[in-house]
């Protein structure tokens, strides 16, 4: 009599239909990933415009040091979306190994003459300006 | 470097980490909540949840980040030490 009861609540009611629920959960993986794409897309054009910048104002070293942070932020920033899109699925929390990625390269600056602290960690954070963008440009 | 200048820094890297840490992360779990709660009540959304959770995460883990980089500059690349 219970299960009656469940079968016809699951097979009338869109949000308890796990098969209806299955059949869309492509779209929207696509429509995250599709957001994650557009934000990688930006942050690499921000990238290459400050690198061109940095290297033509403060000489190849800013330059080389902001790279290398630019693409450290965008490697945290794609550590971030996978824990975020594991979250609910796989994981109940999201991971802090991103965090990892702004220690190590402190760390490394510090360590190697060749990289400089600032530009680097003005590099990190051009994703920032990246999400900014997207999240003026969304409907 | 000082004894002096070396225990400050060292009070002031795990002061900055761990307060830093404390916005942020009760944020983040609140985020995290509000998005795990509406995947579940709109499962045809779970695209521009996850999206909005992703740059939401993003600018509150900044703030984590800032006191992180304070703490490890004063550790690995002191300005104060002379």
């Amino acid at each position: 009599m219970a299960s009656e009861t469940v079968e016809n609540c699951s097979s009338h009611d869109p949000l308890l239909d796990i098969d209806s629920s299955d059949s869309s959960s492509g779209v929207k993986s696509d429509e995250y990933l599709e957001l994650q794409f557009r934000v990688f897309r930006l942050a690499f054009l921000l990238t290459i415009f400050s690198v061109g910048i940095a290297g033509f104002f403060w000489g190849i070293q800013a330059g080389a040091s902001l790279f290398i942070g630019a693409l450290s932020g965008i490697f945290y920033f794609r550590l971030l979306a996978r824990g975020i899109g594991r979250l609910g699925t796989s994981s109940k929390i999201v991971g802090k190994v991103q965090l990892l990625v702004p220690v190590l390269l402190v760390l490394v600056s510090s360590r190697f003459p060749q990289l400089d602290l600032i530009p680097a960690l003005l590099g990190f954070l051009l994703y920032k300006p990246a999400l900014i963008i997207q999240f003026l440009s969304m409907p | 470097m000082d004894s002096i200048t070396t225990a400050a820094s060292v009070v002031a890297a795990g002061l900055a980490v761990g307060l830093g840490a404390i916005g942020p992360g009760i944020g983040q779990g609140s985020a995290a909540q509000g998005a795990v709660e509406g995947i579940a009540r709109q499962p045809e959304a779970e695209g521009k949840i996850r999206g909005t959770l992703l740059l939401s995460f993003a600018f509150m883990e900044s703030l984590t980040i800032y006191g992180l980089v304070v703490a490890l500059v004063l550790l690995f690349a002191n300005p104060f030490a002379g």
